[in-house]
């Protein structure tokens, strides 16, 4: 393997961070308003508040894992921060799917259907034959849910991947503090990775079945790397400062 | 819309960087003043110096709540929230780095941190606007003036609770025992609610000044409940001023409210039909 200089791998994965988060959030069925009214397949609110509520679940759960190493003072391994972060994410995301799918089902009394594809491609159910009339679909399918919990995974892992490389740098520094800065710091850098793929869906997606997500990846994933190797450059850059 | 006068978007500018930036300097610089003084005045300046860092926030979030007008009009698909939220996280972000980069020259950081937030706002407007194709023509200025107004307001709000903007202070007092995350949540509420309060179409540029004048002071009084845990009597002057100024803003709102809804006339019970 080659050898990188342990500044840029830092770098490097943040910015890859950065895009694992951008790339979840395409992932997460998200309807918006029109899922809150039923009009729309997906989980009725925005794409941020679903990827930041998701992602900082996971951002909890990685930062208890890393503080709960093999033993005192040394931390666990980067993959089970990474694993941690994952199953914060996919737990609360699940539920909140669930949860939504019980209101859906038994308070508006909806069925699931997606507007997007004719058949469901895990079940293989017929999708428009229970579309109501003037609606985008409705509730959460089998793949939406499945997508979502996928997503959900990608952001939990990508923000444990930036606690983790953000801990790994200022620890040295700032020993008590460190976790608190890293924690805002992945925050910040989840925030913005959030927002950029919400502006290139426009709003809604309902998962990695919709037509949309093939057609809006790219950029996106383009945008949040360059966006996010920016964050990472100054990540290091304030280690930097930390140095008295 | 061209009938009713409005502030420019460049006097607001200079309104939110100036009185920001003078603001934040004032925390350092009162107390440069103070210890000059000996006696109670030096102590009284050195005790409503941090109120200054949280004065400044609110002119910043006028400025930031303008900005998030002008580009949210648009209609950005995803809500306003979405913008308050991307300029707290490229606010903080450049926050961090410009007041730690700067190490013993404090003095510099502030201007530092707006200028990073200009330029990371300016490359994720860019890319906004030219790789995601978002057709919004104010995008680009847009995003960067939202990205500074947001590094003035955790600055601002930050060296209102520590008493002033050294990293090594912020990151005791701020950091450590969580207040950032109050300072990053209540500021984005403060700079993204007064348009997603007022949209419409008869949105005016006025009303929603005034709202944000009252969602800054309403967050300067939480930043000041927070600020007594950690600078005592500073913290109390900076929430009842907060309370203060929050009352006096709301009411302006609560009148360009009334100014500016239709009339209503009290036309008394249907009258009797007489057969």
């Amino acid at each position: 393997m080659v050898a990188i200089d342990p500044i840029l791998l830092h770098i490097l994965l943040i910015a890859i961070s950065g895009t694992l988060i951008c790339t979840a959030v395409h992932f997460i069925p998200v309807g918006g308003a029109p899922a809150a009214m039923a009009q729309a397949t997906g989980i009725g609110t925005g794409t941020v508040e679903l990827a930041a509520g998701s992602g900082l679940v996971g951002l909890i759960t990685a930062s208890y894992m890393y503080a709960n190493g093999p033993a005192p003072g040394i931390p666990p391994s980067m993959v089970m921060v990474l694993a941690a972060g994952a199953m914060g994410s996919m737990v609360m995301l699940a539920s909140t799917m669930f949860a939504g799918s019980l209101v859906y089902a038994y308070g508006v009394a909806v069925p699931f259907a997606s507007a997007q594809v004719k058949k469901d491609p895990i079940t293989g159910e017929r999708q428009d034959l229970y579309m109501s009339k003037g609606t985008q679909g409705h509730g959460l399918p089998t793949i939406c849910f499945v997508s979502g919990v996928i997503g959900a995974a990608l952001g939990g892992a990508g923000g444990g991947l930036i606690y983790y490389v953000l801990m790994q740098i200022y620890s040295p520094y700032i020993a008590a503090s460190a976790a608190a800065v890293a924690g805002v710091f992945t925050m910040g850098v989840f925030y913005v990775n959030a927002v950029i793929p919400s502006y290139g869906v426009g709003g809604t997606i309902e998962g990695v079945h919709d037509p949309k997500f093939r057609r809006v990846i790219g950029k996106d994933v383009i945008t949040s790397f360059f966006v996010s190797l920016i964050c990472g450059v100054v990540a290091v850059f304030i280690a930097q400062g930390m140095i008295a | 819309m061209s009938d009713i006068k409005e502030r420019s978007p460049n006097q607001l500018m200079i309104f939110g960087i100036i009185g920001g930036l003078l603001g934040i300097y004032l925390t350092f610089l009162l107390p440069l003043i103070g210890d000059k003084i000996h006696g109670t005045i030096g102590e009284i300046i050195n005790t409503i110096a941090p109120v200054a860092g949280a004065l400044g926030a609110i002119c910043a979030v006028m400025w930031g709540a303008d900005a998030v007008r002008r580009v949210a009009k648009y209609g950005l698909g995803t809500g306003v929230p979405s913008i308050g939220q991307i300029a707290m996280g490229m606010g903080i972000i450049a926050a961090m780095f410009g007041l730690a980069i700067v190490k013993k020259n404090i003095i510099a950081g502030p201007i530092v941190a707006v200028a990073t937030a200009s330029i990371i706002g300016f490359i994720i407007g860019w890319f906004a606007q030219n790789v995601i194709k978002m057709k919004i023509p104010v995008m680009i200025r847009c995003m960067t003036e939202i990205a500074a107004s947001g590094t003035i307001i955790i600055i601002g709000f930050s060296a209102a609770v520590a008493g002033n903007f050294e990293f090594g202070n912020i990151v005791n007092l701020v950091f450590d025992n969580g207040i950032m995350l109050v300072v990053f949540w209540v500021g984005a509420m403060a700079i993204l609610h007064p348009f997603n309060a007022c949209l419409g179409p008869d949105e005016k540029q006025k009303r929603l000044l005034y709202l944000a004048g009252s969602t800054g002071a309403i967050t300067m009084a939480i930043v000041g409940l927070a600020a007594i845990m950690t600078l005592g009597a500073s913290g109390v002057i900076t929430m009842l001023l907060g309370i203060v100024l929050w009352l006096i803003f709301y009411k302006k709102f609560w009148d360009e409210v009334y100014n500016d809804a239709s009339s209503v006339v009290g036309t008394g019970l249907i009258p009797k039909t007489e057969a």
